[in-house]
């Protein structure tokens, strides 16, 4: 089994509508992991049905027990996020302002306080509408991403893919640089990286690959917009061929993105005749370099 | 020489695993005594951030002259395992630990991190 991670560091670059392209190229081959759970999108392209659930449990919060609580005030005094205030019998956390790092709870004389894990969302192996499996997952409103539940998705991934005999397991990964990015490359065999021709898309381009070096993992990448600011096409193809990066196939900008989108579809499906067979000669060059 | 493997299982024919931080067991090869021992690193499954450097610290307790893994560590864990005298050794993922051990011996193995 080989796994592809493709990442983009900026958002917008056209990274998930890629990677649907590329699930619909490699559908009979393939199982697809959604690791950008913080705002988790193939399932709007993949439509998938009959899920298997599970829960996510990640992080903690305090919780102060109030028949415990002395209103000594310790924990207000050293709480960095001011996530505890006086309520009429006993102190109170703020839930939405608690992050969880147990100050208070290390310095309660009482041992008043808990710091009890929270349940963030639901993780999902389902069938897509291209007939592969796809794994996914949503979390709660406010709830945040981590490198334990993109571990999560991808153990569970990892596991469907061995277990029905895919070559490939296809992994949109999560945005920028920090924990869950390094969990989405953590086993990962080639990196697809997908960047836009803007100051920021070489900018965070350049972000990621010097994290994507620490790992040792073979990359390619894939220049969107390319037109829109042709200086900076030629400025990020000079750094990929100074990195050794693989440059694949630029693109133009396109229309058919956001429009495959607002219908549920794939590139593929969008526009058959143009973006089937640029798929499949991209894959083609990928499949030769793996 | 004492060289760890992040390792799927806990004998010479398991599978190293690719995750430095999340790697499921740490094994350690006394070669002057010819033993191999496991830490279960399971636990790493419950921490939200930072499994990388949590990791690294373990292995830090345990005097290794030599690290072999898959993909590396990251950059947190990078810099906790730079202040000891640790040689590491990457891409040996989907090796067992005994053909990783051998390319380590035949000179097979990239250095990282």
């Amino acid at each position: 089994m080989k796994e592809i991670v493709i990442i983009s560091g900026k958002g917008g670059t056209g990274k998930s509508s890629i990677c649907s392209a590329l699930a619909y190229i490699l559908k009979e081959q393939s199982v697809i992991a959604d690791c950008d759970v913080d705002a988790a999108d193939l399932h709007l392209i993949l439509q998938p049905q009959s899920s298997q659930t599970s829960e996510f449990v990640s992080g903690v919060k305090a919780v102060i027990d109030p028949d415990k609580c002395i209103s000594c005030g310790i924990c207000a005094n050293v709480c960095r996020f001011s996530a505890i205030s006086a309520g009429e019998k006993a102190y109170q956390v703020n839930l939405l302002d608690c992050e969880g790092c147990g100050y208070c709870y290390y310095v309660c004389p009482e041992g008043a306080i808990s710091l009890p894990e929270q349940k963030v969302g639901a993780c999902f192996i389902s069938q897509s509408r291209l007939g592969n499996t796809l794994v996914h997952a949503r979390l709660n409103i406010g709830a945040e991403n981590s490198g334990k539940l993109v571990s999560k998705v991808k153990s569970l991934a990892r596991q469907q893919t061995e277990m029905e005999h895919k070559d490939f397991l296809l992994v949109d990964g999560s945005p920028g640089i920090g924990c869950p990015v390094i969990a989405s490359l953590s086993s990962a065999n080639f990196v697809i990286l997908v960047t836009e021709a803007s100051k920021s898309g070489i900018s965070d381009l350049k972000r990621v690959w010097e994290l994507v070096k620490k790992f040792k993992i073979p990359g390619a990448c894939i220049i969107n917009k390319a037109d829109i600011n042709p200086d900076i096409c030629k400025q990020i193809s000079k750094y990929l061929k100074q990195e050794k990066i693989l440059a694949l196939q630029e693109i133009p900008y396109s229309d058919d993105f956001p429009k495959a989108i607002a219908m549920g579809r794939t590139l593929v499906e969008q526009n058959t005749t143009k973006w089937q067979p640029f798929f499949q000669q991209m894959w083609a060059t990928i499949k030769e370099t793996l | 020489m004492k060289i760890i493997f992040t390792s799927s299982g806990e004998s010479w024919d398991s599978v190293i695993d690719p995750r430095f931080g999340r790697t499921d067991f740490i094994l350690l090869y006394d070669e002057e005594n010819d033993k191999l021992s496991s830490i279960d690193n399971r636990d790493i499954m419950n921490v939200a951030h930072g499994a990388g450097p949590k990791t690294a610290e373990k292995i830090f307790g345990l005097g290794a002259d030599v690290l072999i893994t898959g993909n590396g560590p990251g950059g947190n864990a990078a810099s906790i395992l730079a202040k000891m005298p640790l040689k590491i050794y990457v891409r040996a993922g989907g090796m067992t630990i005994r053909q990783a051990y051998e390319a380590y011996k035949n000179n097979q193995l990239v250095q990282g991190a």
